[in-house]
């Protein structure tokens, strides 16, 4: 091996070339050994003059283009301007996984919308609403979490309506929307008969879209009996296994294997299953209100009618949930300007005019109507709504709520996957049932 | 006298010789040190501290939205034995990590030694193979998530030849060997300019000499060609072994674990989801260290056999 000779002055071993690099790397290396600025932060830091920038976390849909956030944002800011937004986006829908990870790695946006605080940790990390701050909200208590709410209560969704092309009930005979479970499957029966697929219901890397027949189906089976049937599970008095809830299951099980519901299509994630109802790949497509929007932009509106997923002796009822606004950073570097941008952005007539518009939002704001030019699909489908509220037959979704009443963290995806087997086949409703208690178990 | 004035000399020499020694050790370690330092540090805070941080969380029950954690011991490892999302997983990821070292390394092998010549239409067809290695995972998921589709060119062109249609995706015995044939099709372009380097490397004299001595074109490439690839036979092998272990990316973009629950969630899949969905970051954690475990293992066994293997040739 090749040594330099030794000389007295080099004892100490370091040459100056490599001082510098050694320097540089350690730096690097004990930075990225810190712990991250975890502290809570007080809001007034910045100097009042400049503009305090906030990170606002927003997911993108078809309904939901860049360019509908970019306006509701400025909207906002022009009214504003010593408050600055850095947009943020989810890299798909699941807003709650995204901010979850970006919580962990100290960079939890000051804004966020929709995204589920009872995953993430909603005492530590969410600003908890003052009634005062709510008093412009129809249900001030909405999605609430022992007392406290967290995410605005700014608009209602309903989910599932069962959207459906009126063309093809005509081409299979069928006179008017079903009123019974009966009438359901007698249409069903009719559409498969002239070689139509009776429902649209998809999955895919969303999976979210398989979910919405067994909403619908709690609805009837288990919610209508027992609204607080969730609480009651969080409690542990009731259990997925208990006849209602496996009924709920095998109703949508006995769908697909008569093949009202096309197992293949459990592979589309949301944006090609709306596509595929919209292209006429199905008659019925059990969606949220929200398709209402992108139904009203197709060349097909006239052609889509809505109902309630009926119940067996064809009482009128309609799931939906109240809830899904905007939520604060409780330990925002500019809490203050957070809460006003939040509160701001919510109660924008302008914005609330276009969340109706753009994604069928029904806003929860007192004194809000929505405006009068919206398109055929959201009338049917706000007027369903209407009707439903006035005739008290309402419940709440089951795995879209997203308070002290909804499922506990990580139990979404898996009603999701059980849901998926139960449809293509791998899983009885039994079964389907007992996974989901078990990994109910596993993640209490 | 004389002798105990040599002795002294000897010894007084020996000893200025150890010195001397010790000092270029510690001159030599040092130089190691400043050399070796920045290296170490980045891999004592990315690769070891992170495992050593990954097995202290395993023993607890943390979970960041749920405090307070505690201290489980081996509870966490107990309980993936008896969990069926991981096996399922475990099984899944063995399948996985079978079809994804098997195929793209024979694939890439006959591509190799087809494209084993020299001209610009080689090369195209070189660059041809090697684009998809380049590309990003995410895009070429969504590229044959379409292709793929219940309506999609798969199925039509399939469809014009009267073959009913398949749903490679949403059919839960099949979107697993779907989700393998995509990701062997990425990876085959890598093998295939590996061995493409190995052939190359293959001295011509020794095809001559084989030929020379009667050897036909197959008795040269298994006496001659086949184990001097044997290095590339090794680097394909570990890396396409450590690909298929770690598969995150193309399950989340195509399946996101299913259809249905876990048919095709691997091992890296399941401990995400548990670490950030259902943030169980203690048991995930559990889950990370058997992961590292069984791939560590798992790459030392097959390092070692085809290094063996390379010796012995």
């Amino acid at each position: 091996m090749h040594t330099d000779p030794p000389t007295k002055n080099r004892r100490l071993s370091v040459p100056p070339a490599a001082a510098v690099p050694l320097a540089a790397a350690v730096a690097i290396a004990l930075s990225s050994c810190s712990v991250a600025d975890t502290a809570p932060r007080k809001s007034g830091g910045a100097p009042a003059a400049a503009p305090q920038e906030i990170s606002f976390l927003t997911f993108e849909t078809p309904n939901l283009p860049p360019e509908y956030w970019d306006a509701a944002i400025e909207r906002v800011t022009d009214k504003h301007p010593e408050i600055k937004v850095k947009k943020l986006v989810t890299p798909t829908v699941d807003r709650t996984g995204y901010a979850k990870q970006l919580l962990a790695s100290g960079q939890f946006p000051d804004v966020m919308l929709a995204v589920k605080p009872t995953d993430i940790g909603a005492a530590q990390n969410l600003y908890a609403w003052r009634p005062d701050e709510l008093k412009d909200f129809i249900v001030p208590d909405g999605g609430a979490i022992d007392g406290k709410v967290y995410q605005l209560p700014a608009n209602t969704q309903t989910i599932p309506n069962v959207y459906y092309r009126k063309s093809m009930f005509e081409k299979a005979g069928i006179a008017a929307p079903p009123k019974t479970y009966a009438d359901l499957l007698d249409a069903a029966a009719k559409l498969k008969a002239k070689g139509i697929t009776p429902f649209v219901v998809g999955g895919g890397k969303d999976a979210f879209p398989s979910v919405l027949p067994l909403t619908a189906t709690v609805a009837t089976e288990v919610y209508k009996k027992n609204p607080n049937w969730m609480l009651d599970r969080r409690a542990g008095k009731t259990k997925f296994a208990d006849p209602d809830f496996v009924k709920a299951l095998s109703l949508v099980g006995d769908l697909a294997g008569k093949g009202y519901i096309d197992k293949s299509m459990v592979s589309l994630d949301y944006a090609a299953t709306e596509q595929a109802f919209l292209k006429g790949k199905g008659a019925m497509y059990p969606m949220g209100s929200w398709f209402a929007a992108a139904g009203d932009k197709s060349d097909i509106k006239d052609d889509v009618g809505v109902f309630a997923w009926p119940t067996a002796d064809g009482a009128p009822l309609l799931p939906g949930y109240t809830g899904g606004g905007l939520e604060v950073n409780a330990n925002s570097r500019h809490l203050d300007a957070a809460k006003k941008f939040t509160l701001a952005f919510q109660l924008d007539k302008a914005n609330l005019d276009n969340s109706v518009k753009s994604d069928a939002l029904f806003p929860a704001i007192k004194g809000y109507t929505p405006p009068a030019d919206t398109g055929p699909v959201f009338k049917a489908t706000y007027a369903l709504w209407t009707e439903h509220v006035q005739g008290n037959a309402t419940v709440k979704a089951f795995s879209w709520e997203t308070g002290g009443d909804a499922l506990i963290a990580g139990m979404t995806e898996k009603v999701y996957a059980a849901v998926q087997d139960v449809i293509i086949g791998m899983k009885s409703a039994q079964d389907a049932a007992a996974y989901l208690d078990a990994e109910w178990e596993k993640a209490s | 006298m004389t002798t105990d004035v040599g002795t002294r000399r000897r010894r007084a020499a020996a000893i200025t010789a150890t010195a001397r020694r010790r000092r270029l050790i510690w001159r030599d370690l040092g130089h190691f040190g400043v050399f070796a330092a920045p290296g170490m540090l980045v891999y004592l805070c990315f690769v070891l501290a992170p495992i050593v941080v990954s097995f202290g969380y395993s023993l607890t029950s943390y979970n960041p939205f749920n405090p307070p954690t505690t201290f489980v011991g081996g509870r966490n490892y107990a309980l993936l034995l008896r969990d069926e999302e991981f096996l399922t997983a475990l099984r899944v990821t063995v399948i996985l990590t079978v079809i994804l070292v098997v195929v793209p390394n024979v694939a890439g092998l006959a591509v190799a030694v087809l494209l084993d010549r020299k001209g610009w239409f080689y090369n195209a067809w070189r660059a041809t193979f090697f684009v998809p290695v380049v590309l990003s995972s995410v895009v070429v998921s969504v590229v044959w998530t379409r292709l793929l589709a219940d309506d999609g060119v798969v199925n039509q062109v399939l469809g014009w030849a009267g073959v009913p249609k398949v749903g490679w995706l949403s059919d839960p015995d099949l979107a697993l060997y779907s989700l393998a044939a995509i990701m062997a099709w990425q990876m085959l372009g890598f093998c295939v300019v590996v061995y493409l380097a190995g052939l190359q490397a293959v001295p011509h004299e020794l095809q001559e000499a084989a030929s020379i001595d009667g050897a036909g074109p197959v008795a040269r490439f298994r006496r001659v060609t086949w184990p001097l690839l044997a290095p590339a036979l090794t680097i394909n092998t570990v890396v396409l072994l450590i690909t298929a272990f770690k598969a995150y990316d193309h399950i989340q973009v195509i399946t996101n674990g299913g259809p249905g629950s876990g048919s095709t969630a691997t091992i890296a899949f399941v401990i995400l989801h548990t670490g950030f969905t259902a943030n169980r970051q203690g048991y995930a954690s559990a889950m990370a260290v058997v992961m590292l475990v069984i791939i560590a293992t798992a790459s030392a066994i097959t390092l070692r056999l085809l290094q063996r293997r390379e010796v012995r040739l």
